[in-house]
């Protein structure tokens, strides 16, 4: 303490800013609110009626707003995060809870095992780090090709460009289910290069292997490609085209160009899509629900929870389970699957939520 | 003349198409190849067999099952566009007001940004369908009733709290479906929040300063500064929000349509999904029509 005290006293600037501070509020201080009310009175008895109604309106306004606005804020903060206080109660109830009208928030009964059960019951931490693979690998992987789609589409001419990119704003308008069904068949009976099946006699069948995710991935197919690609064409076309003929005066290729001048400059829109990506690939089940036969991820595990607690937790037993009481097992199994999720998105939040307003989503 | 030396313009041009050589390959495979195959299917019998599918032709059979003969489909479809229909609005002037409202400076406005855009993370996965109470089929109204906030009688206390009993009954139902539908609602507006924040970000100092210089009341300002430079960002957001919803795996649709898919009926399920998409343009396209003469483009 002592020493960084004489630190600070050593400090010229830091004095200076001091005294600068110890001046200037005092000042503000000194004048207080009636002070301040009677002056804009004085004022006021100088001004047209006309002005002395507006700025009357202005300040009744400038009063009463920040109230209510405060108001707003904290009742629509408290909806979104209604669901998520309700879960965090809820999943650590003994199940008889549910049933008694005295306890809305509260439990008396402090249980773990509902916790245990479930990541019991759903093999949590194998399918974790499934997920996980699945998840980050191919985010990273999407990021990377559709930045490089987007950035084709966002500065370079060529012909047939305008009905490619009607390609991709199909890819965003389709719903998943038109193309499931010839994906599925194609991954089910997975004939390399067309020829393995002459050769060998035989298919390879991907289903249940990472590579069913990976590979649309890596071909900037994967889930909501269609939406990434035109982020990063907003993002690329933005950007001064000083900057690339600088580059190209200097003797870059366009590829050198891209990753050396034009990545750096885009970061947020990558961080972004990464995050959006990281989102929706572990969210996702309607996609991965037709490629993988068992619940091999957190979403295919929590969407089939109810099922897998009919069968195994309460298949054994002959008591009855009714459907309130149920829901504590749920909301334990979504709590266990948010968790990963929400604690990147505690670190990351700062980023993401300034990274999409700088993401090239204006001028569209 | 052979050209063997390129033009500047013309190497880029050629460079265009490596940088999306990658993109064009998966495309084709799991895309374009994909939706041509499904249209095909949409008007055959399918049944799946070892490396190929069985098909005969059945030409509309497919689409006169899915309109005329199954239960359920039209049924499904007039839900999720009349959904659609009374959601979007609501969506819009929602997230609108709430990305005036963070766009402005107060305290916490750090942490109320990172709250409203958390259902970013979460409403797009089977939590948020846990939330709301009707992931499976065993939902029962027990469920529903303790996994949403306001339920129908909150209402209906309020209303006696505040002395009034039998109120108009089509007034409190109204309120009751707006109030059970709020988190539902607020759960929807992220995306849309994100980008009305970077468009009213986007309005430039010079009309902010005018307007402060004429003297115009926030209201005023609102009308005629703020609309008018948001009003292509609307179209944007409208344009999201309905393929949002529509594209939505939790609605009845898209469920349905994964049914039939799990029970083998490729033909059938390729049919629905070809008509739901057609709908689908068909609403954007009026959408686009509509906006296009409203939109105010700065320049």
């Amino acid at each position: 303490m002592a020493d960084t005290a004489v630190k600070e006293k050593k400090n010229p600037v830091l004095d200076l800013l001091k005294k600068f501070k110890r001046e200037k509020e005092p000042k503000e201080e000194k004048r207080s609110r009636k002070e301040e009310r009677e002056r804009f009175k004085k004022r006021l008895a100088t001004l047209t009626p006309a002005e002395q109604k507006y700025l009357r309106r202005k300040q009744f306004i400038d009063n009463v707003w920040p109230v209510c606005r405060g108001l707003l804020v904290f009742g629509l903060c408290f909806v979104i995060i209604y669901p998520l206080l309700f879960m965090i109660t809820a999943a650590f109830r003994e199940r008889q809870d549910m049933n008694d009208p005295t306890v809305i928030w509260l439990t008396k009964h402090f249980t773990k095992n509902n916790i245990k059960d479930v990541i019991a019951l759903t093999d949590f931490w194998k399918t974790l780090g499934n997920t996980l693979f699945i998840n980050i690998g191919c985010s990273v992987v999407q990021v990377l090709t559709c930045a490089l789609t987007g950035y084709g589409f966002g500065r370079f001419e060529f012909k047939g460009k305008k009905l490619l990119f009607g390609v991709v704003i199909l890819m965003i308008l389709m719903p998943a289910q038109i193309i499931l069904i010839p994906q599925y068949m194609f991954f089910r009976y997975f004939n390399p290069l067309g020829i393995y099946h002459m050769i060998k006699g035989e298919y390879i069948n991907l289903i249940d292997n990472a590579l069913v995710m990976y590979m649309p991935a890596i071909t900037a197919n994967g889930i909501r490609a269609g939406l990434f690609i035109f982020l990063f064409r907003q993002a690329f076309r933005g950007l001064p085209k000083e900057l690339e003929d600088a580059a190209y005066l200097d003797g870059c290729s366009p590829l050198k160009t891209f990753v050396s001048v034009m990545v750096p400059n885009a970061s947020s829109t990558f961080l972004t899509v990464f995050l959006l990506s990281v989102v929706w690939y572990w969210n996702d089940y309607y996609v991965s629900t037709s490629f993988f036969t068992e619940n091999s991820t957190i979403a295919l595990q929590l969407k089939n929870l109810r099922t897998t607690l009919q069968m195994k937790l309460f298949g054994n037993t002959t008591q009855q389970v009714n459907a309130r009481e149920v829901i504590v097992w749920l909301e334990a199994g979504c709590l266990i699957s948010v968790t990963p999720i929400l604690v990147m998105y505690v670190f990351l939040q700062r980023y993401f939520t300034e990274g999409i307003a700088r993401a090239g989503l204006t001028g569209m | 003349m052979p050209k063997l030396h390129l033009s500047y313009e013309k190497k880029k041009g050629l460079y265009g198409y490596g940088f999306i050589a990658l993109w064009f390959v998966g495309a084709l495979i799991f895309f374009i190849i994909p939706v041509v195959k499904s249209f095909i299917y949409s008007f055959y019998d399918v049944k799946p067999d070892i490396g190929q599918l069985v098909m005969s032709k059945v030409g509309l059979a497919n689409f006169k099952y899915a309109f005329m003969t199954d239960a359920n489909f039209r049924k499904n479809l007039a839900e999720v566009l009349g959904q659609t229909a009374w959601q979007t609005p609501i969506i819009i002037i929602f997230s609108l007001f709430v990305a005036i409202i963070i766009n402005q400076k107060f305290r916490g406005r750090t942490f109320a940004r990172a709250v409203f855009f958390l259902p970013v993370i979460i409403a797009t996965g089977p939590v948020y369908a846990i939330i709301t109470g009707d992931l499976s089929t065993s939902g029962t109204a027990d469920a529903d009733q303790f996994s949403t906030m306001f339920s129908a009688d909150m209402v209906d206390e309020l209303l006696e709290f505040v002395g009034i009993y039998g109120f108009n009954d089509k007034l409190t139902e109204l309120l009751s479906t707006m109030t059970s539908d709020i988190l539902n609602l607020v759960w929807k507006c992220g995306i849309q929040i994100i980008i009305f924040l970077s468009a009213l970000q986007g309005i430039p100092s010079s009309a902010k300063e005018a307007a402060a210089i004429e003297g115009a009341t926030a209201w005023e300002f609102f009308w005629k500064i703020t609309l008018a430079y948001v009003s292509p960002m609307i179209l944007v957001n409208l344009v999201y929000t309905i393929i949002d919803t529509f594209t939505d795996p939790t609605n009845k649709v898209m469920e349905q349509m994964l049914q039939v898919q799990h029970d083998w009926k490729y033909g059938l399920s390729a049919a629905m999904a070809w008509s739901y998409f057609a709908i689908v343009l068909v609403v954007v396209g009026i959408i686009f029509a509509i906006m296009n003469k409203v939109i105010y483009y700065d320049n």
